[in-house]
Parts: structure tokens; C-alpha cells; sequence
């Protein structure tokens, strides 16, 4: 054999030696590596702990890894066995039996049993108990134990949705170790107490210390073996955008939940190798006109009367359809990172139907529609549009449609609230406005807005009267069969966007920002941020 | 004097019970109260009517406040109403934090304010002045949080993290949880950035203050008759003529007192710093009456108590001043 042939074949061998390290080394990349602490950011401060009674996303995202329940959500939009490792649905839709896990432990080291299952619904579904998300059980009749390990759900009428109200209303149903509920009270769960929060999913609660971190440790004896990989998660709060983009430059945080959207770009541009996850906006951003006020003068008086600009369909289709151009707004707030939208279901929810071309940007129809009703240039309509500064982007909205409808003759006055004003005035307090900007709860499904613009709710803001909406999600959530459902969905949002009770104009992208080495996390929106399957790969 | 500290101390009491009074009724003044957001979007109206008797806040104004004086007189200062956790507790794991913050800012506003005002005086009208004057000016000008983000831009993100952007570490023997980053030279680290962009504003305002002071002390006799005995520059300067300069500004070093606690609202949120600041505006922005209690009462007696120092200073820096 010649030098020259010799050359060629160990260099052939060669290659083949770095083809096979550099396979094992991709390999080894792909394997989840176990340990290390992941320092997570959250853009607002967590409001409590409790996790039956305590509103706020950051309180859920916690709940969803300190928590287990019957069942989980995927991506997909499919269930997946939680505590729970089967269940069957009866033909009739009124009872649910679950087979529950044999080894499923809480952090306080009970088990969880059938006689959990039932002690913790019952508990959520006492009105004395003040859970906030008891009415989502009010189709729930009562819970069986038919033995330690089959629990029984009867409901009184068939409900849809029951399956995803319990993965994923809010955080979905979660278990607290009934020995721990009984001798901790409300207060200690709402404070975070690490002994009240003993509950069965694969991260435990360490501290909280308010304003300072949120610390929970890999579980031991979580049931599903080999995860969680990471030993430890720390939560912290940085509300600033550019100090949260200074803090993933430098490398002091791994992962951001909730990140600005004006801001993406900038953290891109920064951070090539950054994560960017998002996806479909299951949040409707909403420009609200108010429908009714009170006749009797009475906040929240069942006496109403038509608002004396909105009250008119024809005034909210000149200024809500016609007089909003959905598009400029997207390109200016979002920088285009939104879908204009004009259906009350955002366009990442399920079953949700694009309505928007039956609200198309249209000036001359706006003008012609406010002639109507005896509005132009020599009797203008002035209203006022109200923000709120829990986020830069609603002034920005609100300046936007403000110009839009100097355009068609219509003057408006931009008065900024704080949230706590927003939220106890024109939400729950049936205080007088004409439009404000939000956006509003995400929505897994359209029965979750049932709890928001049904006219006995009581986030109902425009306070419509109209009980027709009421009817439609009635049907909606006993209709057993999809693609009747969907048709229904579909009716109810051209019904919707024809009354214009509630006044889409985009969807609201939630954006999430990992580091590059930050592998296994599944992005599921607003509804579930869990650290399970994460590992990290440095 | 002791007789005088003692009169002080007792006029604090009605001073920080006037403040504590003034914020309770301003909060109540204002619209929306916790209960709204403590029950989210389950919200109905008889839970709210429920849990506004539940925390006493459907009883009148002035029982409300009786109620929580008589519990402060028993040392508790009651639980936040949204997240249940007691009032004391998180004032006490955030105070060092915000007194750190303050002190170390402060310093740098003397460092910095110090010899710019002796240049400025015994330079005056040269080059050395006019800089001097013209960064205290743009000090003045540029607030504290346009400072704290040119900073992270350009030490945390600009120079690739050379100093932290957010959070805290302890100083040895300061952790208030069971998980925390310990180490002086991480603690200096963290509170550089923070320190510097609140402490430049104020030492712009010390040095046009201790300036206009030390050009007035500098024409004095006594300074003449010290320069005249043969004493060198530095002991006329630093014993003579500052100690006395020094009189005014300490007076508006304990006012400042109030801007600090203010601007660090706007630091610690900017750097994520977990102290009082942000303890005190989240509490406002959520209406959570009994933390915005604690806030107002703890920084009405960090004010009070700081200003008394500043006035028995006074003895200090000048013999003659005496207090009957």
C-alpha cells in the first residue's frame, strides 16, 4: 500500500471516528441531563398562593408545577392522565369515572386517594370556602368514591367542557393533601406557607418571600419516574422589560414568561440563539363599548337602559366595525405581531370563527351609519376612551383608534386609569364609561367567556342585557357532538360581531423567552407553564 | 440635650400617627379597593359584600383606623390583604435592603459632592468650577431612572454583564430565607448600579448647596486668621472651612431623606431589588390598605428619626450650637 493510499484511508477513518463522536455528542445533547436550578423571570409579581381562591397568571403558573390534578392539557388540546390514569365518560355525558394512579403521593407524604378527589372538589364547590373557581362546577351534581383508587364525577346536565375545566380552567383542578388543607387555613396557603402547599405535582414548594423569590425542589416521589430533571426552579419578579433583557443577556436568568411584544425584536437582535415561543393569541384584545347603564342611577341595578352613545347597534358598528382599522393598530402597537380580529373568540381559541370581514375598515360607511343617528360634522360625537397602565400598549391602542376616528369626525378624550380603578369601576362595578382598552382573560375554549359576557355575569362590562348570548352558550357547552358545537360556535360569533355586545379588535400574543440551553419546555400559552420535562443543557 | 432628644422622640409619636391617619384616608379616598382583584374573575357580589366585612373594610373610616392603631399598639401590624402574609414580617426582610440602598447612595453623593463643591469654591469662575457646576446641573436634570437604564445598558448588556442587572445578594448574616446568594463582594456588585443612579441626582444638589456654602465660609475671618497663623491649605480647607460649610448641607441631607425613599421606589423596581420601594408601590397600585399602613408608618418614622440625627449633628459640626 503507497503513502498516498495510506493518507487517503486513514483520513477516511478519520472522518469516520468524528462522524461517530459527533452522532454520540448530538445524541448526548438529546438526552435529558438530570439537576441544575432554572431561573425563571416573571414580568408581575405573584398576588398569593392559594391555589383554589388566589386570581392572577403567576399564582397558575405556579400552581401548575407545585399541583397535580385528574388530568392535564397538551399542546395538541388533548387530555392526558394526571392523577388520574384512565377515565371513561358515560354515552349520556353525566358521569365521569376516573381510575386514579396507585402511586401518587402528596409533598406532605399522604396519598391520594378517592376520599381526596371528593374532599377536594366538595371543598372547592362549598360556598363558605370562597373558592374563586366554583362556578365552573355548577354542573357538577356530586363525587363518588366507588373504591380507594375510582373516583366518580355525576353531573347534573351534560357539560361539554368538563374535561377541560378540570385540565385547565384557570390552572384546572388541583389537589391539596386533605390532611394539610384541614390543618392549615387559607391564610397560610395564601402566604405561601411551604407545609399548607402540599400538594402532588413534581415540584414542591420551598419559600416564597414576596418581592424577593419563589423557590420549589425537585419531588422526590412524584409519581411519574425519572422527572422532574431540574432540581431546582427559581421564580423571580422583574417588571422592567429592558432590566428583564439585561438579565437574559447576561445570562442571570434562563427563561421569561410573558415577555412585552414591542420588545421582541429588541431581545432577537440582542440574543440571536434566544428561544422565541409563542403562538396562536388565545387572548382577545378588546376596544369595550358600554351597552346599558343602570335606568335607576344604581351601579349594577337590574333596571337598565340603553348607554346614550353605545346603546344604539348603529353607533357601535360605526365606530367599533366600520371606524376601526384593525390592521393599522396591529402594525403600529404590535409591530404586527398580532392578527387583527374582530370575532369576541380570540384566534387561537378552540372552535373560534374568523368573522373580521364583517368588519372591514370602511370610513365613508362609518360617516354614513353616524349621519344615521344624527351625528357629523355639525353635531360631532365625542366620547371618552379608557385605559388602564397595566400595559404600555393599551395608551398606544387607544392613541391609534383616537386618530382613526378623528378621520370620520369623531372626537375622543383618552383618560388613563390604574388597574385597581379599572378592575373595581367599569368591570365589576358597573361604573360609567363609553370604551376602554384591554385584553381580556385567555380562552381555552368559548365557554370560558361565558364568565364575561353572559348577562349574569358579573365581568359582563358592557352589561348587555341580551339574553340570546346566554342561550347560545347554554347550547354550545351541552352540545356533546363537535361538529355541531363548531357550527354553533360559528353562529353565536356572527351573531356577536352583527350585535357587537363585545368589540374585538385583535388577538394579544404571549411571547416566552428560554435560553438556548434550556431544552424540554413545551409551550402551551397562558394556560400552562410547567417545568417538568425541563432540563438544561450546559 | 437629653431633655431635648427626649422632647424630640415624643413628637414623633403625633408626627408619624398624622401621617399613618392622612395615608389611611387618602387610600380610602381613592377608587377601586383589594377585594376585586383578591377574587378575580370569580368575582360576585355577595362574595365581594363577604369579604369586605371579613377584612372590616364595610365598617366606617375612622372605626377601620382605631381598629388597626389598636392592633399596632400590640405590635401586629396586621396581614396583606392579597396575600395573606404579615405586614411586619415583609418590612422587616425588606428594610436592610432600602437602608443599604440609601446609605450607599448617600455616599456616593458626598464622594461625588464633597470635592466637586471645594474645587468649585476655592477654584471659582475656572474651568474646574464651571465643569463642576455644569455636571451638578445635569445631575439635577436627568432622573433617576433614565441614569439606572444608561447603566444597565451599558454595564450589563454594553460591557457583556460586567454588573448584575437585577436581583440581590446578602451581606453575611442578612438573609431573610432559607435560600439565598450570600457574599459582600456579589452584595457590592448588585448595589452599585442602584446606589450610583439614585446618589447622582442628589449629589448634583449637595454640590451646588455645599459650593454656594464653602464660597461664603471661605471669605470668613476665621478662615483669613487660620490661613494667617500658617496653617496649610488642606487643615484650613477640611478642618476650617467645611466643617462649618457643612452645616446647610447636612440640613438638606435629611430632607433628602424623603426624595431617597421615593427614588428608591423607582431604582429598586428598575433593578428588581426586593426592598421597600417595591414593597410600598405594589402595595398602592393593589390597595393593599394594611401593606400601604406599614409603608407610611415606616418610612414616616425612618424620616422623623433621621432628621432628629440630622439637628443633634448640628453640636457636632458647630460646638456652639447648643440645645436646652
Amino acid at each position: 500500500m503507497g503513502s498516498r493510499s495510506l493518507f487517503w484511508s486513514r483520513l477516511v477513518v478519520l472522518a469516520a471516528l468524528v462522524l461517530v463522536f459527533a452522532s454520540v455528542s448530538v445524541a448526548d445533547a438529546q438526552t435529558p441531563k438530570r439537576g441544575g436550578t432554572l431561573r425563571v423571570a416573571y414580568g408581575n409579581e405573584i398576588s398569593g398562593l392559594d391555589f383554589h381562591t388566589t386570581p392572577g397568571y403567576e399564582m397558575i403558573w405556579v400552581a401548575t408545577n407545585v399541583g397535580c390534578g385528574l388530568v392535564t392539557l397538551g399542546p395538541d388540546g388533548k387530555f392526558f392522565p394526571d392523577a388520574a390514569e384512565s377515565w371513561q365518560i358515560s354515552s349520556d355525558g353525566l358521569l365521569y369515572t376516573f381510575k386514579l394512579r396507585k402511586n401518587v403521593l402528596f409533598h406532605d407524604g399522604t396519598k391520594l386517594d378517592a376520599a381526596a378527589v371528593k374532599f377536594n372538589i366538595d371543598k372547592i364547590m362549598d360556598p363558605n370556602y370562597g373558592s374563586s373557581v366554583r362556578p365552573f362546577y355548577q354542573a357538577v351534581h356530586s363525587v363518588e368514591i366507588l373504591d380507594p383508587s375510582t373516583v366518580q364525577i355525576r353531573l347534573k346536565h351534560p357539560y361539554a367542557f368538563m374535561m377541560h375545566m378540570l385540565a385547565a380552567y384557570r390552572m384546572g383542578l388541583v389537589f391539596y393533601s386533605p390532611a394539610a388543607l384541614q390543618k392549615y387555613s387559607a391564610e397560610d396557603r395564601k402566604a405561601g406557607k411551604p407545609e399548607a402547599e402540599a400538594s402532588c405535582g413534581p415540584f414542591k414548594l420551598v419559600e416564597w418571600v414576596k418581592g424577593n423569590q419563589l423557590v420549589m425542589d425537585r419531588f422526590d416521589k412524584y409519581f411519574e419516574p425519572g422527572v422532574p430533571y431540574l432540581d431546582r426552579v427559581i421564580i423571580r419578579t422583574i417588571k422592567d422589560p429592558v432590566t428583564q433583557m439585561a438579565a437574559f443577556k447576561a445570562g442571570e436568568v434562563d427563561f421569561i414568561v410573558d415577555f412585552s411584544a414591542d420588545h421582541v425584536d429588541t431581545l432577537k437582535g440582542q440574543n440571536p440563539s434566544a428561544q422565541i415561543l409563542t403562538g396562536k393569541e388565545a387572548t382577545p384584545m378588546v376596544a369595550m363599548m358600554k351597552v346599558t347603564v343602570p335606568a335607576d342611577g344604581k351601579p349594577k341595578s337590574k333596571e337598565r337602559k340603553p348607554h346614550p352613545i353605545f346603546g344604539d347597534v348603529k353607533i357601535r358598528k360605526a365606530i367599533g366595525c366600520y371606524g376601526i382599522d384593525r390592521k393599522e393598530i396591529v402594525k403600529i402597537a404590535f409591530k404586527g405581531k398580532a392578527t387583527p380580529w374582530a370575532g369576541m373568540i380570540p384566534p387561537g381559541t378552540e372552535d373560534t370563527a374568523d368573522v373580521t370581514s364583517a368588519c372591514p375598515y370602511d370610513p365613508a360607511k362609518a360617516k354614513a351609519l353616524l349621519a344615521e343617528v344624527g351625528y357629523g360634522p355639525q353635531k360631532p360625537l365625542t366620547f371618552e376612551i379608557l385605559t388602564n397602565t397595566d400595559k404600555a400598549i393599551f395608551n398606544v391602542i387607544a392613541t391609534v383608534i383616537k386618530e382613526q376616528l378623528a378621520r370620520i369626525g369623531v372626537n375622543t378624550n383618552i383618560r388613563l386609569v390604574d388597574k385597581v380603578t379599572w378592575l373595581n369601576g367599569p368591570v365589576a362595578g358597573d361604573a360609567p364609561f363609553d370604551m376602554y382598552i384591554e385584553d381580556l382573560a385567555a380562552l381555552l375554549v368559548v365557554d370560558q367567556n361565558l364568565y364575561l359576557s353572559a348577562t349574569t355575569a358579573a365581568w359582563n362590562s358592557a352589561r348587555h342585557t341580551d339574553t340570546k348570548v346566554d342561550e347560545f352558550y347554554a347550547r354550545y357547552a351541552s352540545e356533546l357532538d363537535p361538529a355541531k358545537r363548531k357550527a354553533i360556535a360559528k353562529d353565536f360569533q356572527e351573531f356577536s360581531v352583527d350585535k357587537l355586545y363585545w368589540n374585538t379588535i385583535s388577538g394579544s400574543p404571549f411571547y416566552e423567552i428560554a435560553q438556548p440551553w434550556m431544552k424540554g419546555f413545551v409551550y402551551q400559552a397562558e394556560f400552562k407553564v410547567r417545568y417538568r420535562t425541563v432540563w438544561l443543557d450546559k | 440635650m437629653r431633655v431635648y432628644v427626649l422632647k424630640r422622640l415624643i413628637e414623633i409619636v403625633p408626627t408619624v400617627l398624622a401621617i399613618t391617619f392622612v395615608v389611611f384616608v387618602m387610600m380610602r379616598s381613592i377608587p377601586g379597593d383589594p377585594v376585586v382583584a383578591l377574587l378575580g374573575d370569580g368575582y360576585t357580589e355577595e362574595d365581594a359584600v363577604r369579604v369586605r366585612a371579613e377584612y372590616g373594610l364595610d365598617k366606617p373610616l375612622i372605626v377601620q383606623y382605631g381598629i388597626w392603631l389598636a392592633k399596632l399598639a400590640r405590635g401586629d401590624w396586621g396581614r396583606s390583604i392579597l396575600s395573606g402574609r404579615p405586614v411586619l414580617q415583609d418590612v422587616v426582610i425588606r428594610l436592610p435592603v432600602t437602608i443599604e440602598l440609601i446609605v450607599l447612595s448617600m455616599g456616593v453623593a458626598l464622594a461625588i459632592s464633597i470635592p466637586a463643591a471645594i474645587i468649585g469654591a476655592l477654584r471659582q469662575n475656572t474651568w474646574a468650577d464651571y465643569t463642576a457646576t455644569t455636571v451638578a446641573m445635569i445631575g439635577v436634570s436627568i432622573p433617576e431612572f433614565f441614569i439606572g437604564v444608561l447603566l444597565l445598558l451599558v454595564f450589563s448588556i454594553g460591557l457583556g454583564g460586567l454588573l448584575p442587572s437585577s436581583g440581590w445578594v446578602y451581606l453575611p448574616g442578612t438573609c431573610p430565607s432559607m435560600v439565598c446568594g450570600v457574599s459582600i463582594w456579589g452584595n457590592m456588585q448588585h448595589v452599585l448600579m442602584p446606589a450610583f443612579a439614585l446618589g447622582v441626582a442628589r449629589a448634583a444638589l449637595l454640590t451646588r448647596i455645599l459650593r454656594a456654602s464653602m464660597l461664603e465660609v471661605v471669605r470668613t475671618e476665621y478662615v483669613t486668621t487660620a490661613r494667617a497663623k500658617g496653617l496649610s491649605e488642606r487643615p484650613v480647607v477640611l478642618k476650617h472651612a467645611l466643617k462649618n460649610a457643612l452645616i446647610p448641607t447636612v440640613t438638606v441631607m435629611g430632607l433628602q431623606v424623603g426624595f431617597l425613599i421615593g427614588g428608591a421606589i423607582v431604582v429598586e423596581t428598575l433593578f428588581a431589588m426586593p426592598g421597600l420601594g417595591t414593597f410600598g408601590i405594589d402595595a398602592i397600585i393593589a390597595r393593599d390598605y394594611q401593606q400601604v399602613q406599614g409603608f407610611a408608618l415606616i418610612t414616616a418614622i425612618a424620616f422623623v428619626v433621621i432628621n432628629l440625627l440630622v439637628d443633634l449633628t448640628y453640636t457636632f459640626l458647630d460646638p456652639r450650637i447648643r440645645y436646652a
